[in-house]
């Protein structure tokens, strides 16, 4: 019975709070949990974005944030919340694949379009709400694989998280052997809290590779470099852009140098030639993000945050001349118009979505980077 | 697998056992003295690193701020209980004890941090800094229940490893961390590559389950710590104080979790919440020892350490399964083992 | 509280429940589809830890097998949610039955250890398996349907969940009331009284076991359903503890605890994300794991009974209606007096170098009361645990009606016919006289799990309460059946115990030192229910140090010291006896 006081008074509070014109975003990431060290920077992202622009086509939105603790479970539960009781417009999030394939889940049932940060395969079944901003795990395999290719190696080895994001590379791994370009040996896993890799390096030497990809991410991603490293191995290593952060560079050090790793142009965004079309935003980018966190940007997550917010804004601008916000009419035209994204330049890709695809990126929106005296160096 | 291979992964697996058998002796320590399963062990031991990480940055550890409220809410604990118990005379003890010495610690080494001090210092500081939170989360955590059932402090034990695991995400952020090795010292020995880290780790294993060893069963003190197991009442009319008792046992697992805590920080990757792993593996050890043997739970954890390094060369998705699985059989041979377990009656 | 009472109350909660839907907000519907779906895991845990009080941290991998299992079939195999269900249950059942008899004989905090050991392995095992979607989980689960009509929407599936949470709620009630049910109430009293009152301990704890991963199981199953999604993170060793925490915070033991505790949990888990933001901006997402932990400590070490046995102390009593009148339950014929019904042949008992028992013979003739005496340390204790059961015999042989013991447990000894009482008394302190004295007819019932649980024992356990309360009665208890026996005098305890052992309807009675702790007008009491009990023909073996209790009361006594049977004879010629002066008086000069 107490527990049933309590819901009433916590419906009646959301009651209160909901019912105002405005666009409200429900934005669900991981702060706490497996998927932290990831889903921290969407929500600094996030931040950077709100700061960047908080008012679209005259309406002011608001950004209302929670936190899924990296399980599937809360994430369904806060998607709901936010539709159900804050009566959000529409949805970005989360940190970690199977979350997010969660909230994709709860966002096409409850009719809410959905703007996913994660690399995530949706497979289509009904109506199509969800959209996914980052590169597909086989685009950004395919492109290593492309340079491992016009660097002769042929053989190559597997080593990564014994998680989703482990999963995602090991099957665009397999994706670039089925397009005929390398030949995957292994297929070793490791958990991010193991103390050691010894065994699986030995298993993926014992395969003799010409080159080993690396399918980790983060800090603990440079533990296979060091094991390798100490094991004698001198043929190339390459990665992908979840590698990417400050951790990692200083604690693989020499072990991970020359690493070669696919990522958004945004990581080297002060490299790149003035007319690339991803310079100018992601200079904003970072600027917004030093003003709203206090921090300079050091990762490449927060930028897929940034991305996702800059294809609402022009959905956004387009559904309002369609309908007013709190509505299912807006709902549906957002929708419609995410879909109609031509041609829109972000920080790590241009975008080009259109219905029954989940992902809006092509070739430009991955750039070779190699890890030289422990910066990363544009290597077109 | 050719011998070559098989050398390797032993190796690799003494050293990864070595540091289970630091945290996994602890955790019998505190478990004999206290009857709690200290679950968040491990939590300890990466705390260490994620703290010997910042001072080498030379940034403020989250460990300052983390040390300093749990010492506010540890004197406001003890100060309400002898208020109750009207001790006042005791009051300013507990205001020494519990808050003017970490607070103490804490400064001191805060003053320091700007200074660059050289690496044993560094390793000093972050070990001062750790030693006293165990002891503290004993007062506020698990004095009010010291009489409960052992399964009653495993639930809260449980309990207080989330509140850890929370507390470090919010101390110490969602990021890794690895420290400088402390030996740079390499040697080889019949073609296998011996590190001095790994080196380091061994001896301090071996020389700590030693050391307890010796302490409990051949001086006062640690027999008086053993006796306080056995029996708390017993203990208290023979002038053993549980309580007191409870905090030197906290104070030297602490050591022991610190300084396994030091010697992976290089070796390894530490997060907020990698002590959540290494504490349960080393825990299979621990059982391994039936909970009471030194030497048997060092030769538990040296065992699961290999038993580790060759699953992941044969089935790495599959290690933590085959490692977790292993501890149905143990316990069951451990029952088996014990000739007259005593029934546990509660209520 | 009347019966009719508590019905109503129950029948106001199913309507509230009913008009939920139309009168809460949707998203107050799903956080109760939630509650419904962790309440299941929660009353399972209420009935095997507060109830039996096996520990559990692993149900959540029972949860996963089920949800796993059931989207697997559903999604690449295209069947019916519905024979998901049933493979979920079959599964789940199978591997708790395969776990439950490798762990169940560990003891205290080993069994639960072992719980967060297969617990940990199950979890880690959904995330390899390459069928099962490995971490990126089952997606587009097929709701379930009745008929052609699919529960998509949450208030759909919210009838659902609800009315398989009632029925839980009532088939639990029903077992914890039957036969079986007292059973699992007495393994918190440890298996040697479980055991003496012919009950096979290990199997009322499989049995519960099973029953809890079932309903685990079907929790499982509408997760998979509800949110259509699985993947391996709310199945891992996290959540086992929070179905732990619902459980005891509700009130471990009590049903309904589980439902209260899981919507505690489930609401307090959604306060702390909505209000904890506006104490600490910020830093909300870590401090809401540190705060509901903090919270669950502060709980266990201020009201660890939990919600629901607090609130009941408030709540009028329930209202005890007897069962009507019911044919008496069929009694043993006892053997014809003088006939030895147990021969104890040179037993010997060793442990390790020491000989507790040394080569002792004696025998137990029907219809007579035998004082085996002896001072302490004389082997009293391990002459007695050697004929019941609990403890083995090193060498020669004991047998009870001409059938050995040696290789037969200790339940099985009760059942053939020998009840006993303890030295120091096992009650169940907190269940009701007549409650406890139902235990002792548990060999002489039959009623199952099943016919429990649904309630087809009505006849049985009328029978089974006419005898209680007979018994009762025979001992002079008959005035307050319904009284907690932990309110007792240790008198009436004993006497209590006594009461419960009759209503085994035994052949052989053995007391264990009955009279020791007992005031003088007790002890004569006592002797005197017990020459009733022989001129009833009961046969008594009386273990006693206390000379001058046993000498007025007995036929026969056997005397022992230092492991060995020291002589054996009438009251008179002991007492006259200087060896047994010397044992009780030391070496006379």
């Amino acid at each position: 019975m107490r527990a049933f006081k309590l819901l009433l008074l916590s419906t009646a509070l959301a009651m209160t709070t909901a019912a105002s014109a405005e666009i409200r975003v429900g934005f669900v990431t991981s702060l706490s949990g497996a998927g932290s060290s990831i889903g921290i920077p969407y929500g600094r992202g996030a931040a950077a974005a709100y700061e960047y622009r908080s008012e679209v086509g005259g309406e002011k939105i608001r950004l209302i944030q929670l936190d899924d603790g990296s399980d599937p479970s809360s994430a369904t539960r806060n998607t709901r919340k936010l539709v159900e009781e804050e009566k959000v417009d529409i949805l970005i999030g989360t940190a970690t694949a199977p979350s997010t394939i969660a909230m994709a889940a709860v966002a096409g049932e409850l009719k809410t379009p959905m703007i996913a940060v994660s690399p995530i395969n949706l497979t289509a079944s009904g109506e199509q709400w969800a959209i996914a901003v980052p590169q597909p795990a086989t685009l950004l395999v395919k492109v290593v694989a492309d340079r491992m290719v016009r660097d002769g190696v042929k053989n190559v080895g597997f080593i990564g998280f014994s998680d989703a994001w482990g999963d995602l590379v090991y099957t665009g791994a397999k994706a670039a052997e089925q397009a005929g370009l390398i030949k995957v040996l292994t297929n070793e896993r490791y958990a991010r809290a193991d103390t050691s890799v010894t065994g699986q390096i030995l298993k993926v030497m014992a395969a003799r590779p010409d080159g080993v990809l690396n399918g980790g991410s983060g800090t603990q991603g440079a533990l296979p470099l060091l094991s390798l490293a100490e094991r004698g191995y001198k043929g190339r290593n390459y990665g992908t852009v979840a590698l990417i952060n400050p951790d990692f560079v200083r604690v693989g050090g020499k072990a991970a140098e020359g690493i070669q790793v696919s990522a958004g142009p945004v990581i080297v965004a002060e490299q790149l030639p003035d007319n690339h079309f991803s310079k100018k935003i992601s200079l904003a980018f970072r600027e917004a993000y030093q003003k709203a966190n206090n921090m300079p940007t050091t990762d490449v997550f927060s930028a897929y945050a940034f991305d996702g917010w800059l294809i609402f804004l022009g959905a956004a601008e387009r559904a309002l001349k369609v309908a007013k916000p709190g509505t299912p009419e807006f709902r549906t035209a957002l929708k419609d118009e995410i879909f109609k994204t031509k041609e829109l330049a972000g920080t790590h890709a241009v975008y080009n979505f259109k219905p029954g695809e989940t992902y809006g990126v092509d070739d430009r929106a991955l750039v070779i980077v190699k890890l030289e005296n422990g910066t990363w160096k544009y290597a077109p | 697998m050719t011998p070559d291979i098989a050398a390797i992964l032993g190796v690799d697996g003494i050293a990864t056992g070595a540091i289970y058998v630091l945290v996994a002796i602890g955790t019998v320590l505190i478990f004999t003295v206290t009857r709690v399963i200290f679950i968040p062990f491990g939590d300890i031991a990466a705390f260490t690193a994620l703290t010997l990480a910042a001072l080498d940055t030379g940034q403020v550890p989250g460990t300052i701020g983390l040390l300093v409220a749990l010492a506010c809410l540890a004197t406001l604990v003890e100060v309400t209980s002898l208020v109750r118990k009207q001790a006042y005379r005791e009051i300013p003890y507990a205001f020494l004890y519990y808050l003017v010495i970490p607070a103490a610690i804490a400064l001191v080494v805060w003053l320091l941090i700007p200074l660059k001090p050289p690496l044993p210092v560094r390793l000093a500081m972050a070990l001062l800094l750790i030693l006293p939170i165990a002891p503290l989360l004993d007062r506020i955590v698990f004095r009010p229940i010291a009489d409960g059932t052992v399964l009653l402090l495993l639930i809260v034990s449980v309990a207080l490893h989330f509140a850890l695991v929370g507390l470090g995400l919010l101390f110490f952020g969602p990021e890794g961390v690895r420290t400088e090795p402390l030996s740079s010292f390499h040697m080889e020995i019949a073609g296998i590559m011996l590190s001095g880290q790994t080196i380091l780790i061994v001896v301090a294993a071996i020389v700590f389950s030693a050391l307890l060893y010796l302490f409990f069963d051949f001086t006062l003190v640690g027999k008086s710590l053993r006796a306080t197991a056995i029996n708390r009442t017993g203990a208290r009319l023979m002038g053993i104080r549980p309580a007191r008792a409870g905090t030197v046992a906290y104070l030297l697992g602490s050591l022991m979790a610190g300084v396994s805590g030091i010697l992976i920080a290089p070796v390894n990757t530490i997060f907020y919440d990698s002590g959540f792993l290494i504490g349960l593996k080393a825990f299979v050890g621990a059982i391994i020892g039936g909970l009471a043997s030194y030497p048997g739970t060092a030769i538990g954890a040296i065992f699961v350490g290999i038993l580790e390094s060759f699953a992941s060369f044969q089935s790495s998705a599959f290690k933590d399964v085959i490692v977790f699985s292993m501890l149905i059989p143990i316990l069951i041979w451990r029952s088996l083992a014990a000739l007259h377990s005593e029934e546990e009656v509660d209520e | 509280m009347r019966r009719s009472q508590i019905h109503l109350i129950g029948a106001l909660a199913v309507i509230c429940l009913a008009v939920a839907p139309y009168v809460l907000g949707s998203f107050s519907i799903t956080l109760l589809n939630y509650i419904g779906i962790y309440a299941l895991v929660a009353i399972g845990l209420a009935l095997l830890t507060g109830v039996g009080g096996i520990v559990s941290f692993g149900q959540a991998a029972f949860v996963g097998v089920s949800a796993y299992a059931s989207a697997w079939l559903s999604t690449t195999g295209g069947a019916s949610p519905w024979f998901g269900l049933l493979l979920g249950a079959v599964l789940t059942c199978s591997i708790a039955a395969f776990l439950g008899f490798v762990t169940l004989r560990l003891k205290g905090h080993f069994l639960s250890l072992s719980t967060i050991a297969w617990g940990l392995a199950i979890a880690y095992m959904f995330g390899n398996i390459e069928g099962l979607g490995n971490y990126n989980g089952i997606a587009s689960i097929p709701p379930i349907s009745f008929g052609s009509i699919e529960l998509i929407r949450s208030t759909q599936i919210y009838y659902l969940i609800w009315a398989i949470v009632i029925i839980a709620v009532l088939l639990a009630y029903n077992l914890l009331n039957s036969r079986v049910g007292r059973a699992m109430r007495t393994l918190r009293g440890g298996d040697t009284l479980v055991e003496s009152l012919g009950i096979n301990a290990f199997w009322i704890k499989l049995a519960s076991f099973i029953i809890a991963a079932l309903l685990a199981a079907v929790s499982g199953w509408l997760y998979a359903h509800m949110s259509r999604f699985v993947s391996p993170t709310p199945f891992e060793a996290g959540m086992g503890i929070e179905y732990l925490m619902m459980a005891m915070i509700g009130g471990a033991g009590s049903i309904i605890g589980g439902i209260v505790g899981a919507a505690i949990v489930t609401v307090l888990k959604n306060s702390i994300q909505d209000y904890l933001p506006l104490i600490a901006k910020g830093a909300s997402g870590q401090l809401e794991i540190v705060a509901f932990s903090a919270l669950f400590i502060l709980f266990l070490q201020r009201a660890r009974q939990g919600i629901v046995p607090y609130v009941a102390k408030f709540l009028p009593e329930p209202a005890h209606e007897p069962p009507p009148p019911a044919a008496p339950l069929p009694r043993r014929t006892q053997p014809p007096p003088g006939q030895t019904i147990l021969k104890v042949d040179s037993a010997l008992r060793r442990f390790g170098g020491l000989i507790a028992v040394n080569e002792v013979s004696f025998e137990v003739r029907s219809g007579e009361i035998l004082g085996l005496i002896g001072p302490n340390g004389a082997g009293k204790s391990t002459m007695f645990n050697l004929i019941t059961g609990a403890l083995k015999l090193s060498g020669g042989a004991v047998a009870f009606e001409g059938a050995s013991v040696a290789d037969k447990r200790q339940y099985q000894i009760a059942r053939a016919g020998v009840a006993r009482t303890f030295q120091h008394v096992k009650l169940r302190p907190r269940m009701t006289l007549i409650d406890n004295v139902l235990l002792g007819t548990y060999p002489r019932t039959k009623t199952g799990f099943w016919r429990g649980a649904l309630r087809l024992n009505r006849e049985e356990e009328a029978s089974a309460y006419q005898e209680a309360l007979a018994q009762l009665k025979r001992v002079g208890l008959g005035d307050k059946p319904y009284e907690l026996a932990g309110n007792l005098p240790l008198g009436s305890q004993r006497v209590l115990e006594i009461a419960r052992a009759l209503a085994a309807d035994p052949l052989l009675l053995v007391l264990d030192e009955p009279a020791a702790g007992l005031r003088r007008q007790e002890k004569l009491q006592l002797a005197e229910l017990l020459r009733s009990l022989r001129s009833d023909h009961l046969t008594i073996l009386l273990v006693e140090h206390d000379m001058d209790f046993v000498m007025g009361l007995v036929d026969r006594i056997v005397v022992m010291d230092f492991g060995s049977k020291l002589c054996e004879g009438e009251p008179k010629e002991i007492r006259s006896d200087a060896r047994v002066q010397e044992a009780y008086l030391g070496a006379v000069a």
